[in-house]
């Protein structure tokens, strides 16, 4: 009798704690989309799904894949730009993630190193396909293709054509013209200076470096305290102690500041032509070279690649070859604005009545590198965090630049070992 | 009719005794629930932070884990960087926990005044409480921003304005900064406490002292604080484990800057985590955590036993 009340007790007690655990668990579980009735459901993960102008264009963009096919359905999902990296990454590291993802080449190369993408080789023949040579090479490591250029958008300036009637040409008239601009609640210049904008800072001073004839790395050692990039980092400090810029503002504000006539230059992407315009459509603005001593920028480059943990491999890549057929390619160049896409392709007349200086930013393509350390792709995000810590102490006083970028080239040193 | 009655008892006994609710087992069935969520959610977190801890493990590959011993440990102690973390903790613990007990305590010694409008102001007093920790650390950065900051705004124009525009971006200003916010979310939910607490003194002894002649001081330090104290403790000890832990106001103000000024030992395992992504690192800034916070456990009971002990004497 007493045994039976020990096994009743221990039953219920059994099916309590299988029950709950069963709640807990299943809650633990993501769905991660798959096949659903013979159609294969993937998701696409990019920030520029949330930018203002773009992002609608995108999504629209999208439909008309999904219109196009009846096994695959494309699903977007829109990460902010800030916290892209570090969100799909975890994600990705736990064997999780969307199935599609737009990286930038920082995060990228982190992805790759870890073999967190798929290869591509097998999955999309890139030999029918015209690609840029120049941005291309970045996404082909040792021979393996782990991704295709969805995006490749090089810095140039922009400038308030009503402020400044002609661009500067030299660093010094550059300076000047910041300078005389800058009055009341007007600024001469913007630039990201604040740590909580890593990446971004990390962008802004890659053109002041390669500017000024630096580089983070000749391949095999870490150059970051160089005398070029020395001298770069100082053309970017004096311009930040000159207070020609707002400082404190980040991106999103002095972006805002520039579309509402409140900042007269900034060294900015492609990519941001149709967003400026989204803010205000009015706004009389152009875009010339970067007139620093060195005709050498930044460019964002940015690759979508499947994801090595993604169940729909063959359904990632029928998008990824749908997004490389021309009169795809050429429909995702106009919603990207001034950037370039993977392929080849010619502007329309309509685009360049638009946008004139489209070609300023396609002239830039062979002399624009992507914001990575040469040799060390994979180690980027991690020097980019100590550079631009070191950089932003400088810029805040509490250490002279030479012996910031020291102290920099000393901790990423031990950090790549 | 005693022989029935004497048999009918030992039978409804021995139903109740066979309902499973009525077995010894049921303690443990009430608290199964209970004890299963601590084991997930706690035990075994804690456990893979401590296998963690002693490991070299990567974000990006997290089922790769190397044994390194005690290397992470070594690492962080010896790092210039960390060192500062420890200290910006304390300051930010000692003050989080100084400035929301005391400005607590004033708040609650006025509105225990009888005043017009009291209702309101009590009401009124709760709301950066209720607001949530976004929101208020929004609403900071923005009354803090460098251009349109109405903070910034009025520095500027009494003079006193931060050199560089931005306080938050500031060295000097930005850990003050989130401390004055910290303790603005803070100090509603101490004095709604300590006013519940002070409206518990009876007035019986209060007039007692006062009618002794004890002044307005002396019957607040022999008669209020004997009384509250207990709750200035709890509330003390709450204070410290929160400001141990508090993330994401510090996170969306200053992410730890400028040049680490507002990291604090959360902040620095989240930069490692998911960051740096070096999970061996932060696993062993958190075991420094857990240890923080096992001390101030201990301590505060400590304290609360020598203080107990004391009064009975």
């Amino acid at each position: 009798m007493k045994k039976r009340r020990v096994r009743r007790s221990m039953m219920a007690a059994t099916t309590t704690i299988i029950g709950v655990a069963s709640i807990l668990l299943a809650g633990c579980t993501a769905d991660s989309g798959g096949d659903d009735g013979g159609v294969a459901k993937i998701s696409f993960a990019a920030s520029t799904f949330g930018d203002p102008g773009r992002g609608p264009l995108l999504n629209q963009w999208l439909e008309e894949f999904n219109k196009s096919q009846s096994k695959v359905q494309v699903s977007a999902a829109a990460v902010p730009y800030p916290t892209f990296g570090q969100t799909v990454l975890t994600q990705m590291g736990s064997g999780q993630g969307p199935d599609l993802i737009r990286f930038d080449m920082p995060e990228f190369e982190a992805a790759s190193d870890a073999g967190l993408i798929a290869p591509l080789d097998d999955l999309v023949d890139v030999s029918k396909y015209t690609l840029l040579k120049q941005p291309d090479q970045f996404v082909v490591h040792d021979g393996v293709r782990h991704g295709v250029i969805f995006e490749a958008s090089n810095y140039a300036m922009f400038y308030n054509a009503d402020l400044i009637p002609k661009p500067p040409t030299t660093y010094e008239q550059f300076v000047e013209t910041a300078k005389s601009l800058t009055k009341g609640d007007v600024f001469g210049l913007a630039f990201r200076q604040t740590e909580a904008e890593e990446a971004g800072v990390w962008q802004d001073i890659f053109n002041y470096v390669y500017g000024f004839g630096g580089k983070w790395s000749d391949g095999k050692t870490l150059t970051i305290n160089s005398p070029d990039n020395l001298k770069g980092l100082q053309a970017y400090k004096d311009l930040y102690d000159a207070k020609v810029i707002p400082k404190g503002a980040d991106a999103a504000t002095f972006r805002r500041m520039f579309a509402e006539g409140k900042v007269g230059m900034e060294l900015n992407n492609g990519g941001y032509v149709t967003a400026t315009r989204g803010q205000n459509a009015k706004l009389n603005f152009n875009v010339a070279p970067i007139p620093f001593p060195v005709r050498t920028q930044g460019a964002i480059l940015a690759p979508v690649v499947i994801n090595e943990a993604s169940e729909e491999k063959e359904a990632a890549a029928t998008f990824i070859r749908w997004t490389l057929e021309p009169a795809n390619q050429v429909k995702l160049q106009e919603i990207l604005g001034a950037s370039s896409v993977a392929t080849v392709t010619q502007r329309s007349a309509e685009s360049l009545k638009k946008t004139p200086f489209l070609p300023v930013f396609d002239g830039l393509t062979e002399s624009s590198l992507p914001q990575i350390v040469l040799g060390f792709e994979a180690k980027t995000p991690d020097i980019r965090k100590v550079v631009v810590q070191n950089v932003v102490a400088a810029l805040q006083g509490q250490v002279d630049l030479k012996t910031a970028l020291d102290r920099a080239q000393q901790q990423a040193t031990e950090l790549v070992g | 009719m005693t022989v029935l009655e004497q048999t009918k008892v030992p039978r409804s006994a021995g139903r109740r005794r066979r309902s499973p609710l009525g077995s010894r087992w049921t303690p443990y069935l009430f608290l199964a629930p209970a004890a299963l969520f601590i084991v997930v959610f706690q035990a075994i977190p804690l456990a893979q932070e401590i296998f963690l801890s002693f490991t070299r493990t990567t974000l990006l590959n997290p089922t790769r884990s190397r044994w390194v011993g005690l290397d992470n440990f070594v690492r962080i102690f010896g790092d210039e960087d960390f060192h500062r973390t420890l200290v910006t903790t304390i300051v930010y613990v000692v003050v989080c926990v100084v400035g929301a007990v005391g400005s607590g305590l004033v708040v609650a010694l006025l509105l225990n005044k009888g005043f017009r409008g009291r209702g309101v102001a009590r009401a009124l007093i709760t709301v950066p409480w209720a607001a949530p920790g976004i929101a208020v650390a929004l609403i900071a950065t923005w009354m803090l921003n460098a251009q349109y900051g109405i903070v910034n705004r009025f520095l500027n124009a009494v003079g006193l304005g931060v050199p560089g525009g931005s306080i938050l971006d500031s060295p000097k200003y930005a850990l003050p900064a989130v401390l004055a916010t910290t303790i603005w979310q803070l100090f509603p939910f101490t004095s709604v406490v300590l006013l519940s607490a002070l409206q518990s003194v009876p007035h019986d002894l209060t007039e007692a002292a006062t009618m002794d002649g004890a002044g307005r001081w002396a019957t607040f330090r022999v008669v209020t604080w004997q009384v509250i104290k207990p709750v200035v403790g709890l509330l003390a000890l709450l204070m410290t484990i929160w400001s141990l832990r508090r993330f994401e106001l510090i996170w969306l103000m200053t992410k730890g800057g400028p040049v680490g000024r507002t990291e604090t030992l959360v902040i620095d395992l989240y930069s490692n985590a998911f960051e740096s992504k070096e999970l061996g690192s932060a696993a062993a800034i958190g075991m420094v955590g857990v240890v923080i916070s096992l001390i101030v456990i201990m301590g505060s009971r400590f304290v609360a036993r020598a203080v107990t002990k004391e009064n009975l004497r």
